[in-house]
């Protein structure tokens, strides 16, 4: 009866100590909250103004901006005014026109802490409305050689109110710089959906789309931009890290 | 962060003055030449090669009359039925005329005996160009409308018998557009 009741005891003292343990051993929450600024950003494409300083053929701007909507999405858009002559040994033309796109950016960057990188993809519609003018052009004769004649014509000729329609889509990336400043650069994949081109000619350059090439609809771009964001609210991001203590 | 930057940078200087170069084909149809192909005038649907043929732009060669082949001889002294001659471009919608000698038994001026010559015909193109846009690369082409041909023999013989325009338009060289009989 004795050796039973020490027994007993034994085994209760033993199974306390086995849930007291337990309980010390119990994963813990602990929950880190940084503020998330969310407002307008709005930039500028520094390749674009540096271009229209350093080439002669090309003048342009672009405006950009976007809007945070979500933790991960983005409203963006740009507009600008482009105008840019191409000239080969064949013609010389000069395309001006204004464009926008507008669409959304999709951030895939975590970001640690309170950081706001982006690398995003973003999507796009654009649409330009724009006017060619062909200042020269030459015959081209592969038996010039023959009357030894070079055959060209400098009469400018100008095509206006045509139009471009396309969708884009870009990967990029923005890094913040320093307080509400980000920098940007991404490139873009673009697919010409529909085009006004002049009778007898065609579109060689349309603004926003860039050049456009004979292989087919497609083209391409990058951009370079420097941002301000001006925070509108705030909302609390929350980082839960679990710990696990044996004490 | 600075990895960031630094990529930025790569990217921005990686950008800056790509643009892919555009040339002109060779296999592209640009302004054609004028085909002629020469028949037998009296079975017109034969072909009939010119003996000792020699063809070029009036007034182009020098010496005139050329001895030897030189650059402006389209053909020389060669017995063929089919040559292809450049034409002169004019200003859109205006006539243009060139001419073009063309020297049958070229070899009988060649040779040392005085009393066989060559016979001479000029063949008198007339048309108005029409410009084409075919690619940034190539530019324009010419196209030539409304052919008209007059034949001369400034030796009194003609060895030309017959001339027909089969095509006014000369849009390519996929198809004949004179047949001269002889």
């Amino acid at each position: 009866m004795f050796v039973s009741c020490i027994r007993i005891c034994v085994l209760l003292l033993l199974f306390s100590t086995i849930a007291y343990a337990q309980e010390e051993k119990e994963t813990v929450n602990d929950t880190l909250v940084y503020k998330q600024k969310y407002g307008l950003r709005l930039g500028a494409d520094l390749s674009k103004i540096a271009r229209t300083f350093l080439d002669d053929n090309y003048t342009g701007f672009e405006i950009m901006g976007d809007y945070r909507l979500t933790k991960k999405i983005y409203l963006a858009g740009e507009i600008g005014n482009e105008e840019r002559t191409i000239e080969n040994e064949v013609l010389s033309n000069t395309t001006k026109g204004s464009y926008f796109k507008a669409g959304i950016d999709l951030n895939f960057y975590k970001n640690w802490l309170d950081m706001e990188n982006m690398l995003y993809v973003g999507f796009r519609g654009g649409a330009s409305t724009f006017s060619q003018t062909l200042n020269n052009y030459g015959i081209y004769n592969v038996n010039n050689q023959y009357w030894n004649q070079q055959f060209s014509v400098e009469d400018g000729t100008e095509f206006s109110g045509l139009t471009a329609i396309w969708l884009e889509i870009l990967v990029g990336i923005k890094a913040q710089l320093f307080n509400n400043f980000y920098a940007g650069i991404n490139v873009q994949l673009k697919g010409l959906i529909s085009e006004t081109a002049p009778d007898e000619y065609e579109n060689l350059y349309i603004p926003g789309f860039n050049r456009t090439y004979d292989s087919g609809r497609i083209g391409g771009g990058f951009g370079f931009n420097i941002s301000y964001l001006i925070p509108i609210f705030k909302k609390d991001k929350i980082v839960v890290q679990e710990k696990s203590t044996e004490e | 962060m600075k990895k960031i930057k630094i990529l930025l940078l790569v990217f921005a200087l990686g950008f800056i003055g790509c643009e892919r170069d555009d040339i002109c084909a060779e296999s592209t149809a640009t302004t054609p030449q004028l085909i002629i192909e020469f028949y037998d005038a009296s079975n017109p649907d034969d072909l009939k090669s010119v003996p000792r043929l020699t063809v070029y732009g009036e007034g182009l060669p020098n010496p005139n009359p050329p001895e030897t082949e030189v650059d402006e001889t389209i053909v020389f002294n060669t017995n063929t039925s089919a040559i292809s001659l450049p034409l002169l471009i004019g200003n859109e919608g205006e006539t243009t005329t060139s001419r073009f000698i063309l020297e049958q038994d070229t070899n009988l001026r060649l040779d040392e005996d005085d009393t066989t010559v060559s016979n001479i015909d000029i063949i008198d193109l007339s048309y108005t160009s029409e410009f084409i846009y075919v690619s940034r690369a190539c530019g324009y082409k010419s196209i030539f409308n409304n052919l008209e041909l007059d034949i001369e023999a400034i030796d009194g013989t003609f060895w030309i018998n017959n001339i027909e325009i089969t095509e006014t338009t000369i849009e390519n060289e996929n198809t004949v557009h004179v047949r001269i009989l002889h």
